[in-house]
């Protein structure tokens, strides 16, 4: 599902936030990557989202070679995947069912069918009777289970979440992650980014570690 | 198409309305420009419909001598008719010309009666076929007509009508490049005004970005901003330019078509209407997408 080989990332004055990392995430596999602050776990995610090119090396996803995609291709890789983020990126001026239908309405979903497929993902994450609020009015869990229906409503192969409970205390940080469990066990690959040494040992899956742009432990 | 378009407006409308004292100003740029383009189209139209008439209804004055013998007064006739540019002569005797002066000036008609003598010289009036009125044809009849015998003098106002003509080409390029300059300043500030709209937004494009929206769904809203406030633009300048018609028409209309011999003045066409409609609502999409080439779409 996920390749990196050889993959370096190199900003400017020579300075490496990914060095030589070659690691794989299988098909259907739940997967957690950390670090500490300034390991590369952000950059490996920049690339994984195609927000920038490897300086060196391959990221492959879902067989899709990530450097070579086209500027129009991006966004349509984008789609295939879903992306949670820790600040939820949820557009303010839009109510819930407006910010979940997002992806499915630029895919030309008619009315109907866009609510009933966010009415699906929203009654899967249990916030279908918050469809008509503003993402103001919601608590940081329920904002987080909107940002994760958000990429569940295409469907995807894959979830890449970053950080997504860096902003939620312990006991709904394991609601999250309960989810993300619930997520994986319908077949879905996913790959969560983490410093929560604690979480990740609550949950106990396959665990990346990188420390200086390096993989240094997968356990 | 139809969902992504009402996306896009409702989109638009909603910014707009966010930042709708910017949002005013460029408006009023486009409205003014259009008004000033359709005062412009308004005085040519109507100057050209003039020149038309008054092309249509050349005429060739030849005025005779008093002393003209009817030997002579045929001899005109003929090289009138033999000209072969002549669509209907009339001949106007001394007492004809007396009495159409009264019909025409009857503040001057007491004047005139007061007079031993009939001043007003008998003529020969010429209705030149339409397509031959401008024709270097006609001067040489002009010349010849003036050295016949018993010919005072030959009056044609063609030369005049040039001026006009000419003047109405010098108002009409006047106007395109006026409204060029309008129209250039009209769809900096609709880009000002998308582009403080991309700004404001900036959260909102990063998160589409990220979650795969096409440059289409990033970028339509700001172009739709752009068309509507080109469009409301020029409805509000077609308006202002309708009132003012409105109020000159009623105010110096009659005058002005009783002296210029119009039946009446006429708002533009419909047709030229709907060109400056469309016209508001291209300048603000340009606007629209100069501002919105500025969001990075991937």
């Amino acid at each position: 599902m996920i390749e990196a080989a050889h993959l370096s990332k190199v900003y400017s004055r020579g300075v490496y936030a990914l060095r030589d990392l070659s690691l794989r995430v299988e098909k259907g596999e739940f997967a957690f990557l950390t670090g500490p602050s300034g390991a590369g776990k952000s950059t490996f995610l920049r690339l994984l989202l195609r927000q920038e090119i490897p300086s060196n090396g391959q990221l492959v996803v879902n067989g899709r070679n990530l450097a070579d995609l086209k500027p129009r291709d991006v966004q349509a890789y984008r789609r295939s995947i879903g992306f949670v983020f820790q600040d939820f990126k949820l557009i303010e001026s839009q109510t819930v069912l407006e910010n979940v239908a997002f992806v499915p309405r630029v895919l030309g979903a008619s009315d109907a069918q866009q609510r009933r497929r966010v009415f699906q993902v929203l009654k899967w994450v249990g916030l279908q009777h918050r469809m008509a609020a503003f993402p103001l009015e919601l608590s940081g869990g329920e904002q987080q289970r909107i940002a994760i229906a958000r990429a569940l409503v295409n469907d995807p192969a894959l979830i890449i979440a970053d950080e997504p409970t860096g902003n939620l205390d312990p006991d709904l940080s394991l609601e999250i992650m309960n989810l993300f469990r619930e997520i994986n066990a319908r077949g879905t690959t996913v790959l969560v980014a983490t410093h929560d040494r604690d979480l990740i040992h609550r949950v106990g899956r396959r665990t990346i570690t990188l420390d200086h742009g390096s993989l240094v432990e997968v356990t | 198409m139809r969902q992504a378009l009402q996306y896009f407006f409702s989109e638009a409308a909603t910014s707009l309305w966010r930042r709708r004292r910017s949002a005013v100003l460029a408006v009023f740029a486009i409205a003014s420009g259009l008004f000033i383009l359709g005062l412009f189209l308004l005085i040519t139209t109507n100057g050209g419909r003039l020149v038309q008439r008054w092309t249509d209804a050349a005429e060739l004055s030849v005025f005779l001598r008093d002393d003209v013998t009817s030997e002579q007064l045929g001899a005109i006739e003929d090289t009138v008719d033999r000209s072969g540019l002549v669509a209907r002569r009339e001949y106007i005797s001394k007492d004809e010309a007396r009495r159409r002066f009264r019909r025409d000036y009857r503040d001057l008609a007491v004047a005139a009666d007061t007079l031993e003598v009939n001043p007003f010289p008998a003529s020969v009036e010429v209705r030149l076929i339409a397509e031959n009125s401008g024709g270097d044809v006609v001067d040489a009849l002009v010349t010849k007509l003036a050295t016949t015998p018993g010919v005072a003098d030959v009056r044609f106002d063609r030369r005049w009508m040039q001026r006009l003509i000419g003047v109405l080409a010098l108002v009409r390029g006047a106007g395109v490049f006026l409204v060029a300059v309008l129209a250039v300043a009209a769809a900096l500030s609709v880009a000002n005004v998308v582009r403080l709209a991309t700004y404001a937004r900036r959260d909102e494009i990063e998160i589409m970005q990220l979650v795969g929206a096409p440059a289409t769904y990033v970028r339509g809203p700001f172009i739709a901003e752009g068309v509507i406030q080109g469009g409301v633009g020029a409805v509000i300048g077609l308006l202002m330019l309708w009132v003012v018609f409105a109020v000159m028409n009623a105010r110096y209309g009659r005058m002005a078509s009783e002296s210029l011999g119009l039946e009446s003045l006429s708002f533009l066409p419909v047709g030229l209407t709907i060109s400056i409609l469309a016209g508001g609502m291209a300048l603000g999409c340009l606007g629209g997408l100069v501002a919105s080439r500025s969001v990075r779409t991937w």
